[in-house]
């Protein structure tokens, strides 16, 4: 059997700073096999950013930071590579769309300069004109109006919604093996929200993609995902394939999530509460779904 | 009766060097004391460029806005900056790096004068306790929370000033459906006691349906619906917000009835 794309084995994370230690992941472990749609669902500020930036290699050369666990891409630990290899992998083989389209974007380039960026990290010589094609029909492919419009401005010449567009298109171009989609859909109207999720499954399938889809809107997981890890506070907590995790939820915390997702037909603000002793209990795993054994 | 707020046939026009874009195409609405009027529409449509405007971050060009029936100058005096407040939709860009988290919630205390010196500090904790976060996150730099602890920071910051209108771009987006119900039962309590008027900008229709008065759909710049919140979900009058409900990724049975029930309405009058 193959290695998946990415497995996660007890990861912790804690940050030092003036009022001591800060333990932020409490040992998770995940995986995600070749071509597979997996989200990471849960509160604000449990841990699934920080999560993303491990696995760029990001976080481990911040200083306040400490790292320990496992994290292996297609069968290799990450902290047994090379900066130099950690590098060529960014951008490349493993991409992110990251949460806050405003901060990942320069804001002193043009979108299509930085898009020429983005392309040669794949393709070094690829000349201004060709890559100006190819990002304004990346462009087009996530809806974007007028993508001659947009590769002329700078990011804060055009709407939230956008700028995150141009992140998606940017993160897709050079067909990586694994997608990081950090709340890819938020600042994004319902309709074009749609049409970008189908675009992003209609290449992640047919590049074989696998995505770690980090999103707090239930209703888009459920219509994306093949499985979702749900964590709470640094902690796995439930684990399943999408349609039964949302048919039977069995953690508490899982539950209160589902039932605080406010409804179309309208029942009012939804009166739960956001903490509870019992988010606290054991990890439940779905049938079918253990972790893989660790190889290599 | 005069509204709170009343855009007058209100356009905005960007010139960039070989485009010229219609971001807000002649808007006019009145927003009431006390009410929550949700914005809607696609992306790219005028809506933040609309609350830009109602903010005075820059003019509009062509028409006027005005508050309590004054028209509102270009510049705006500190009493207006106090009374209608922005949550922006970017939450990392709106809060300064280099000010922990307490001294940008203080900030607006000390501007406006507002409570006593000696009780600001607790007032800065009470913020951050009433969305969600602990009071001894004001020690902390704005680069060490996450995405949504960011984001209610930016809103502790805009009800810190006791304003009568708040403008909300995005405000929930970040935040998981728990911290995003306390968030909106916050905001529905302020309204109650305090007769604040929001606002209220988002692609969640699923909050609109369960927060808002009013919704104002958008598109491309013209204002294509303005109705009651109820008639907006049962029976709206424009193609274009029939189609926007259709698109809602909803959890229930039930609500995809309500979503189908309007898709069919949809494919009748097409
Ligand atoms: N540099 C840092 N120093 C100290 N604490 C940090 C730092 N970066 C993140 N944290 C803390 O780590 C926790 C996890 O942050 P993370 O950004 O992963 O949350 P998240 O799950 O992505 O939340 P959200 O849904 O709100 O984006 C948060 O409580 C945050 O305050
Ligand atoms: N400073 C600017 N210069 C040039 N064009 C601009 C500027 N600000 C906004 N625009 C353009 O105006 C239009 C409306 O943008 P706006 O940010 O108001 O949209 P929005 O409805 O808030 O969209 P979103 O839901 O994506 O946030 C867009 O086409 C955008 O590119
Ligand atoms: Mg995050
Ligand atoms: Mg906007």
């Amino acid at each position: 059997m193959t290695a998946p794309t990415l497995l996660i084995r007890d990861l912790y994370l804690a940050f030092r700073g003036w009022a001591g230690q800060i333990d932020v992941l409490h040992g998770i472990s995940l995986h995600i096999n070749k071509g597979e749609r997996v989200a990471l669902v849960g509160e604000s500020g449990s841990g699934k950013s920080v999560t993303a930036r491990i696995i760029l290699g990001l976080l481990q050369q911040t200083r306040s930071a400490r790292v320990s666990g496992l994290v292996a891409f297609e069968g290799r630990a990450l902290a047994k590579l090379t900066e130099a290899e950690r590098h060529r992998l960014r951008g490349n083989r493993i991409s992110m769309i990251f949460q806050d389209p405003m901060s990942s974007l320069n804001p002193v380039y043009r979108i299509g300069e930085q898009f020429h960026e983005v392309l040669k990290r794949a393709e070094p010589r690829i000349a201004p004109a060709a890559a100006r094609e190819k990002a304004a029909a990346a462009l087009a492919d996530v809806a974007i109006p007028d993508p001659n419009r947009a590769l002329d401005s700078y990011a804060f010449q055009l709407s939230g919604g956008m700028n995150q567009r141009v992140m998606i298109a940017m993160a897709l171009a050079n067909e990586p093996s694994l997608l990081i989609a950090d709340e890819p859909g938020t600042a994004l109207d319902v309709t074009v929200q749609a049409q970008t999720l189908e675009l992003m499954r209609d290449l992640v399938a047919k590049h074989h993609t696998s995505v770690l889809f980090i999103s707090h809107n239930l209703g888009v997981v459920r219509e994306f995902a093949d499985r979702v890890y749900v964590i709470y506070k640094g902690r796995i907590v439930e684990h399943g394939r999408t349609a039964d995790l949302f048919a039977d939820p069995r953690h508490p915390y899982t539950r209160a999530l589902l039932a605080a997702v406010p409804r179309i037909t309208g029942e009012g603000v939804p009166e739960i509460d956001d903490v509870s002793e019992d988010y606290f209990q054991p990890l439940v795993v779905h049938e079918g779904c253990a972790e893989p054994e660790v190889t290599g | 009766m005069t509204h709170l707020l009343s855009l007058h046939d209100v356009s905005k026009i960007f010139a960039q060097s070989k485009h010229e874009v219609r971001a807000v195409d002649e808007v006019s609405l009145d927003v009431d004391e006390g009410e929550c009027l949700a914005v809607v529409g696609e992306s790219g449509s005028g809506k933040s460029t609309l609350a830009n405007m109602i903010l005075g971050i820059y003019p509009p060009s062509i028409g006027t806005i005005s508050f309590r029936g004054e028209v509102l100058p270009g510049k705006r005096e500190l009493a207006h900056r106090r009374a209608i407040q922005l949550v922006q939709q970017n939450p990392l860009s709106s809060l300064n790096p280099q000010r922990s988290i307490g001294a940008s919630l203080r900030l607006p205390l000390d501007v406006h004068g507002l409570g006593e010196r000696s009780q600001r500090s607790d007032r800065v904790g009470q913020l951050l306790e009433e969305v969600g976060l602990p009071a001894d996150y004001a020690g902390r730099s704005p680069a060490s929370l996450s995405g949504g602890q960011r984001q209610r920071v930016a809103i502790a910051r805009a009800l810190a000033c006791e304003s009568d209108l708040v403008v909300l771009d995005e405000p929930t987006s970040a935040l998981d459906v728990l911290v995003q119900a306390r968030v909106l039962k916050l905001l529905n309590d302020l309204r109650r006691k305090r007769g604040l008027t929001y606002v209220f900008i988002t692609h969640d229709l699923s909050v609109v349906r369960n927060i808002a008065d009013r919704v104002a759909v958008f598109e491309r710049g013209r204002l294509v619906e303005l109705n009651p919140t109820g008639k907006v979900f049962s029976d709206p009058d424009h193609a274009y917000t029939r189609r926007l409900i259709g698109a809602v990724p909803v959890v229930t049975a039930e609500e995809v009835r309500l979503r189908n029930h309007l898709m069919k309405k949809e494919n009748v009058s097409a």
